[in-house]
């Protein structure tokens, strides 16, 4: 650590620890995700960044929405999203969050994550290469630093834009009814 | 009286720092030996400022927090009974069984807080962490009934000052069953692998901690590192001679630590039945041996 | 004294009460039952002895005594007698043949009464005996199921009886009298083999009582099936008479001299007695794991720990004894306690399967708490009661030089904590199914009993002192040697236990924990629907995780913790029933056979009185 970073951490430590260890939450959304393995091992080793997989949303803050969104994932990522304490940052990953990418045309897909989620970044690629996934976690530290990754705040200011976008292309979302669940509904 | 009180409170104090320190340890060892550079050393200390100073955090109700304030209170209060090179403010107040029994209320208030979080992974991981428990204490309870038995005492600080003649001396040495048999569960004790299986991120989505978040998952990261720290010592008080000052007995626990990281890092994870199966049966029957040849050698 | 008058004056009042109204019989009962209280605790510390009948063709005078011991059994009777009762207001409310069971719960308060005051052998067999079938009329009280157990408990309680009164025929045929101080006497004299037949009778009958192991298997089915306020005073008071029992012909009759002198070679009745009461702690521990019926839970913990009862009052030392002695209070509160808080469940809920419950943590607080507190004693958590009898059994085991006792001891306790948190966490942990969303609190008289015993638990685990000087005294009032002690502190000779310091321990630990809890971000409060389900949600009462709680366990160790007792004795059942029901095939019914039998009878007779002069 040079002074810069010890004059930043002591500044704000909340920060400090919000940078170097983002939790990410290990929840396989599309076929993206088949980068995160390599990522998280030996070869390219996210440990040394702070960078762990995490089992549940509640423990994680960072979300990585890898490759495609269909219609069924997209309910059960709003619900991860909706358990995850604050401060939190969603990335996507891959060329489909961003506007369809390769399913661009398809009936069972969302083309643009940032109507249904906050999202901070994005990491463009199919899939994005494991150097890519580093250069996305420095530039969100900047983004942190610079006090700019607002996603979590963003959604809570209009909840009532993102609320009406989810509640239109997933109208029997279990949160706009009742919570209970019967068979064969699930999300 | 005050230099008591000081010993009381530091006492905790340095074994956070140093269960934090064998934490970072455990993280960078790990990843040398699977080939990468790993964290650096106070990677917990950025993780636990993260946890503690998240924006918002979840309960589950009074239960909750309550049993997570038990679960590290606890471990506070079990480090206290435990001497630590020389340090053993309150050796009058209780002696080994009074730690033996301290050292469930750390247990217990996770377990409450895990019931109280309405999950049934939490449930299973408790359960799962109850039977591995029920599984080394068999052995555990032998041994340590067996270096009680040898040393003619149930307080720690005697046990501890009777090894401290030589190499020779050591519980290691004079109860060489009793020791490989605890060594042999070591690994249970302190819940890494291949015992690992009741706080299984990929199983049970991390078993009592799932709804743990902030600054709950802080404190029972925590409670996990002080109960390391707990079992840790008593296996250098008991087995490898305590020690006169601070210094010898954190390296000699950092020796203990070191062979636990390396088997960690290296073994699978066991099922429930195997892990009993094990526990109950060479360390069982080498533990029970040395219990014997103590008893004999007594009577 | 007086009060064993006014009890049997006070019992057919309580039911003539009931006929006029119920309201009276239950101030009737709850005062009979304070009054006594009040008359034993004023008892405290005095040795007094009155005879109440002669019996001149006996030459026999019957009379009672109160000395340290009796005081300390009394108190305890007394009180938990009094909380059932209580607790029995609103809790029998609406059954039929109330003014039965007021009465009968009366009459078992009486009996115990009269078993530990009574100063001969004859008034305590004739106590014994009301208390017997006294509790088989409340064991039976509900019929259906409970006739059956109620029938197995008289069965094996008879067997007891009868074996005490053998005992004490033959003492009194030695002896000449039945005064317990003459029957020392007597049997100092008498010769090892006599004193071992005599203590062998008395541990048949007491330990029937107290369900040691080969004699335990009336205990599962009676708790169970009796109703919850009097399943509180069966294991908590009325099983520990086995205990007094025992204390009472070891130490009072023969003495430690007699104890002494039972022996084979270097294995004493002593370790005998302390073996069988290790089997007593371990197998049915583990039994206890392995149940789904909270109350057979509490009942096998019942089994298991006058195991630990035993095991201290056989070893011998001040320690032991101490323990023994201590564990018998402390453990007669956690499990009244937990008796009354499964019926408080079963009073709302009306099931007490353990695979049907759960998240009643949110609806019964108070019942919660108090249960969680008494699983907390049953385990022996520091600052509960449980933990300081259960060191002071082992210590003294440790420093004794038994390792193996301690051991078996030591994980009766593991198998405790593992039974413990499941009865909480199957009752009151976990999610609440969408049953039991209504159920509420239950009434503040049930409430109350169950509150002064987890204050209780907490007093004598902080302040153990109250307790251990009256037990001292006890141990004195037997010849014993006492065991000194502070108020919370043991002296650095016995050893190293001082629970104030435990205590300011926890509580510094706790406030410094909470400093730093509150100074992160206040929580937010989620609701139960709220959980982590992998993107979805836990399906709510579509299935019960809370089943096999234990699975794994019960693969490996349930084959081997099988109740292979009662399976002997139903085998042994089985063998009779058959033998007398080809005995029964002798009457034919046919007049001409019964002719035949009286012609070969009258035959024989003549041939064997002719001899062989034929």
């Amino acid at each position: 650590m040079d002074r810069e970073e010890i004059l930043k951490m002591l500044k704000s430590p909340a920060n400090w620890g919000q940078k170097y260890s983002l939790w990410v939450v290990y929840f396989c959304t599309g076929c993206g995700v088949i980068e995160i393995p390599p990522v998280i091992t030996s070869r390219w080793d996210a440990e040394r960044f702070g960078v762990l997989p995490m089992a549940t949303p509640r423990q994680g803050n960072l979300f990585l929405i890898t490759g495609y969104v269909s219609l069924k994932t997209l309910g059960a990522i709003i619900r991860t999203y909706d358990q995850m304490p604050d401060p939190k940052y969603v990335v996507g990953f891959g060329s489909c969050p961003v506007n369809g990418g390769m399913y661009w045309d398809s009936y069972n897909t969302i083309k643009h994550l940032d109507k249904y989620l906050p999202v901070d970044g994005w990491i463009a690629g199919c899939m994005p290469r494991p150097e890519a996934i580093f250069m996305a976690v420095v530039h969100l530290w900047q983004m942190i630093d610079k006090g700019i990754a607002t996603g979590y705040k963003r959604y809570k200011e209009n909840y009532g834009y993102y609320e009406r976008n989810q509640r239109e292309i997933l109208p029997h979302l279990a949160k706009f009814g009742r919570v209970e669940t019967t068979a064969g509904r699930n999300s | 009286m005050l230099t008591r009180i000081a010993l009381i409170l530091a006492l905790p104090v340095v074994g956070f720092l140093v269960a934090v320190l064998f934490m970072g340890l455990s993280r960078k060892i790990t990843a040398r030996i699977q080939r990468r550079y790993g964290p650096p050393l106070y990677q917990p200390i950025i993780d636990v400022v993260k946890l503690l100073t998240q924006k918002e955090n979840i309960s589950h109700g009074i239960l909750f927090d309550l049993g997570i304030l038990l679960g590290l209170a606890g471990a506070f209060v079990t480090i206290v009974f435990i001497p630590a090179g020389g340090i053993q403010p309150l050796s009058t107040s209780g002696d080994f069984l009074v730690v033996l029994y301290l050292m469930l209320l750390s247990p217990l208030g996770v377990a409450l807080a895990a019931g109280a979080s309405e999950n049934p992974n939490a449930s299973i991981g408790v359960s799962r962490k109850f039977i591995l428990a029920l599984g080394y204490e068999v052995p555990f309870l032998m041994a340590a009934l067996a270096v009680m038995t040898r040393f003619g005492t149930t307080s720690l600080v005697q046990i501890v000052s009777s090894q401290q003649g030589s190499v020779l001396d050591w519980g290691a040495l004079a109860l060489p069953l009793p020791a490989l048999a605890t060594f042999l569960v070591l690994p249970a004790m302190l819940g890494i692998r291949p015992f690992d299986f009741a706080a299984a991120p990929q199983e049970i989505a991390s078993g009592p901690m799932v709804e743990l978040g902030g600054k709950y998952l802080g404190f029972a990261a925590i409670q996990g590192a002080l109960h390391t720290y707990i079992v840790v010592a008593l296996f250098v008080d008991l087995f490898l001679g305590g020690a006169a000052n601070m210094l010898t007995f954190f390296a000699k626990m950092l020796a203990v630590f070191f062979v636990g990281v390396c088997i960690n890092a290296v073994l699978p994870r066991f099922r429930v039945g195997q892990a009993l199966r094990y526990l109950w049966k060479w360390p069982t029957i080498l533990a029970f041996v040395g219990l014997v040849i103590a008893a004999l050698r007594r009577g | 004294m007086a009060m064993e008058t006014s009890f049997a004056l006070i019992l057919p009042v309580a039911f003539l009460a009931g006929k006029v109204s119920p309201a009276l019989r239950n101030v009737v009962a709850v005062l009979a039952a304070a009054v006594s209280v009040l008359l034993v605790a004023v008892l405290y510390g005095q040795n007094l002895k009155l005879d109440y009948y002669a019996l001149p063709f006996l030459g026999v005078e019957l009379a009672m005594r109160t000395d340290a011991l009796a005081w300390f059994f009394a108190i305890a009777v007394a009180a938990i007698g009094l909380l059932s009762i209580v607790f029995s207001l609103r809790y029998m409310q609406g059954r039929e043949r109330l003014d039965f069971y007021y009465f009968a719960m009366l009459v078992v308060n009486a009996a115990m009464l009269g078993i530990v005051f009574s100063a001969d052998l004859l008034s305590l067999f004739v106590f014994w005996e009301v208390m017997s079938w006294s509790t088989y009329l409340l064991i039976s009280y509900r019929g259906g199921k409970a006739v059956a157990a109620g029938l197995k408990y008289m069965v094996m309680s008879i067997a007891g009886s009868c074996a005490m009164l053998l005992a004490i025929a033959s003492l009194y045929a030695t002896c000449g009298t039945l005064d317990l101080h003459g029957v020392a006497q007597g049997i100092a004299k008498a010769s090892p083999g006599y004193s071992l037949f005599i203590l062998l009778m008395f541990v048949l009958g007491f330990g029937i009582k107290n369900a040691i192991v080969p004699l335990h298997v009336w205990l599962p089915d009676a708790h169970s099936e009796a109703v919850s306020p009097f399943s509180a005073v069966l294991s908590s008071v009325l099983v520990r008479m086995g205990v007094y029992g025992l204390m009472l012909v070891m130490y009072g009759v023969l003495g430690e001299a007699g104890l002494a002198r039972l022996k084979l070679g270097p294995v004493t009745f002593r370790h005998v007695l302390c073996w069988v009461a290790g089997v007593t702690i371990l197998v049915p521990l583990l039994i206890a794991m392995l149940q789904d019926d909270a109350k057979r839970v509490v009942a096998w913990s019942s089994v298991g720990h006058g195991g630990y009862m035993l095991l201290g009052i056989a070893f011998g030392t001040a320690l032991g004894v101490a323990g023994g002695l201590f564990h018998t209070l402390n453990y007669a509160v956690c499990v009244a306690l937990l008796f009354l808080a499964v019926g408080a469940v079963e009073h709302r809920t009306g099931t007490r399967d353990l695979n049907e419950l759960g998240g009643l943590m949110k609806r019964m607080p108070v019942t919660f708490v108090t249960a969680l507190i008494a699983v907390c004693g049953l385990i022996g958590v520091p600052l509960t009661n449980g933990f300081v009898s259960k060191w002071f059994i082992y210590k003294t085991l440790i420093t004794e030089g038994y390792p193996f006792l301690a051991l078996v001891a030591l994980i009766g306790t593991w198998a405790t904590v593992l039974y413990g948190y499941k009865l909480i966490h199957n009752a009151f942990l976990g999610q609440l199914p969408s049953g039991y969303r209504e159920v509420r609190e239950v009434p503040f008289s049930m409430q109350l009993p169950m509150i002064l015993l987890s204050l209780a638990v907490i007093l004598f685990g902080v302040l153990p002192g109250i307790a251990v000087r009256a037990i001292g005294s006890a141990q004195a009032s037997l010849g014993l040697k006492a065991l000194e002690s502070g108020l919370w502190a043991l002296p650095p000779a016995v050893g190293e236990l001082n629970t104030i310091n435990i205590l300011s321990g926890v509580i510094a630990s706790l406030a410094l924990v909470y400093v730093a809890f509150a100074l992160a971000t206040k929580a937010r409060r989620v609701d139960q629907s709220d959980s982590y389900g992998a993107g979805s949600y836990v399906p709510m009462d579509r299935y019960q995780y809370s089943v096999n709680f234990y699975q794994r366990a019960h693969e490996l160790i349930g084959p081997y913790v099988r109740d292979r007792v009662d399976e002997f004795y139903r085998w042994l059942v089985g063998k009779a029933e058959g033998f007398f029901e080809q005995a029964r095939k002798m009457y034919s019914g046919n007049v001409n056979t019964y002719a035949a039998y009286i012609v070969i009878f009258l035959a024989l007779l003549i041939i064997l009185k002719l001899g062989g002069q034929i």
